[in-house]
């Protein structure tokens, strides 16, 4: 029995490798893999008491659209968001083992992650599914949004498809339609300030704008209109989902408009 | 070297003994259902951790030496979060983390005559979606295993598990609230720490009091329903301080 001490020091790749369990993204991908679907926008905007994180619901396949109720952000752990554009199959792997990576290394190790191991973790996953990426077959960027609580205020992290990270001081975005509207977070952050000092309605009513932007230059995009788009906040006490009603009210407001 | 039946039979008992002797002093954990969900109770001293959350809706308390429970403990959160991912957190149960993944191994190791015998008797508890679904599941140190509902008892005797199980079979039925079930889960406990150390004190309220002069209250509790995805939390000193003893 003591033989069975575990070795994995909390490393959650370690236990798998350990029991056996395969995870499909860290393998070389088949050559005939199929288009998979795709998530598309995803943007992260500070505000005054955390991150701001707001998608479209749409995924597609090659030119089909293939849902239009996809969850594109979601919890990494009760501090942390994940916003994913890119393949969805693999993304969702992805959050799954590190959902469990930190519930484990927690667990394990009788002790909290750290927000830099967090973020670590997330660039070893993407360097392990990098083959993948490389043949074009699910590749994805995430953007991870975490409450610091020693800084006491909201970062924004994100990632490029080999591992890299990087900070953003405003906003992230990631996703086909989220190349499209680069310029315009520019503009709104030089014209009406920096996105850290608004309300969480006034950057709501940004965002969606841009989300619809997007969705009016980027036919992958969902947009407003039809579906309405999910919304998260990270804060200092923790993650919590925009509720439909305040959404839906900045929704007609802007397509009045 | 060669072992005879009789030879086995001794060391299984002497194995047994040595266990029993070690875990008679031992602070007992009192597993209770309530509407919140599940508590875990006990005292400890100062350092010595001595309940654990093993995952979404599992956790785990026991007594005996420390690095023992260390080796269930580790055990037990390596196969739920190897199999809540390879599945789904749907398929982690308590039956299968205690039934499947530590019984046989423990059993096993107990019967092997050239290893010393695991110091530790454990209580697993699961949350249900509503209380008449939690279960408790008592651990012991060769790999049997029992079933409750309503609350669970891990003591260093026989006795003083049966005292305790009486003082919380009165409360159970009813589904108490939290910090109800929280004094009743701290009188068994107080009732079990006299029975195990034959005291004459007979207000539960002093020996819990004789107890928190050298020990703190551990206590924590898996939340039946929580937006958060970590169930698992302690409660605070601010939580516990109304109920104990002055």
């Amino acid at each position: 029995m003591p033989d069975q001490l575990s070795i994995s020091h909390g490393d959650f790749a370690k236990l798998l490798e350990a029991y056996g369990v395969r995870v499909p993204i860290f393998e070389p991908p088949r050559p005939d893999s199929l288009v998979g679907a795709h998530g598309t926008t995803v943007i992260a905007v500070k505000f005054d008491r955390g991150v701001l994180n707001i998608a479209d619901r749409r995924a597609t396949a090659g030119n089909v659209i293939f849902y239009e109720e996809a969850e594109k952000i979601l919890k990494l752990d009760d501090e942390t968001l994940i916003a994913i554009a890119g393949s969805y199959a693999t993304a969702f792997e992805a959050v799954r083992f590190l959902q469990h990576s930190f519930k484990y290394y927690a667990r394990s190790q009788l002790q909290e992650m750290s927000l830099e191991g967090k973020l670590s973790e997330v660039s070893r996953v993407l360097s392990r599914a990098l083959p993948g990426a490389l043949q074009g077959i699910g590749g994805f960027l995430p953007i991870v949004s975490a409450f610091d609580k020693e800084k006491n205020e909201g970062r924004i992290f994100f990632y490029d498809v080999m591992g890299a990270r990087f900070e953003s001081r405003e906003f992230g975005a990631a996703g086909s339609g989220a190349e499209r509207i680069r310029g315009a977070f520019e503009y709104i952050v030089r014209t009406k300030g920096p996105f850290r000092k608004m309300k969480l309605e006034e950057a709501l009513r940004e965002t969606l704008l841009l989300l619809e932007i997007a969705a009016s230059l980027d036919t992958a995009t969902g947009g407003i209109r039809q579906y309405l788009p999910l919304a998260k906040t990270v804060t200092a006490e923790g993650v919590s989902n925009v509720p439909e009603e305040i959404l839906r009210s900045i929704q007609k407001t802007l397509l009045r408009e | 070297m060669a072992f005879t039946p009789y030879d086995w039979q001794q060391t299984l008992r002497q194995k047994a003994d040595y266990v029993e002797d070690r875990l008679r002093e031992g602070s007992p954990v009192v597993g209770l259902s309530c509407h919140e969900g599940v508590l875990l109770v006990t005292v400890r001293r100062a350092q010595q951790q001595k309940i654990f959350e093993i995952y979404d809706k599992l956790a785990f308390a026991g007594l005996g030496n420390q690095a023992d429970l260390e080796t269930i403990r580790q055990i037990a959160v390596d196969f739920a979060h190897a199999e809540g991912f390879a599945r789904s957190p749907q398929d982690v149960s308590i039956q299968r983390v205690v039934g499947v993944a530590l019984s046989p191994a423990m059993k096993r190791s107990f019967s092997d005559p050239l290893r010393l015998p695991l110091v530790v008797r454990g209580l697993f508890a699961q949350v249900g979606d509503s209380p008449e679904r939690d279960l408790f599941y008592l651990l012991n140190y060769d790999g049997e295993f029992s079933l409750g509902y309503h609350f669970g008892v891990a003591a260093g005797t026989e006795s003083a598990r049966e005292a305790m199980e009486r003082v919380l079979s009165g409360l159970s039925k009813k589904m108490p609230k939290r910090d109800a079930a929280l004094e009743t889960a701290l009188e068994a406990w107080a009732v079990g720490r006299r029975e195990a150390s034959s005291e004459s004190e007979t207000d539960w309220r002093a020996v819990l009091a004789e107890a928190l002069k050298t020990g703190i209250v551990e206590a924590a509790l898996l939340e039946r329903s929580s937006p958060r995805e970590r169930r698992f939390r302690f409660l605070s000193e601010d939580e516990l301080r109304p109920l104990l003893p002055r």
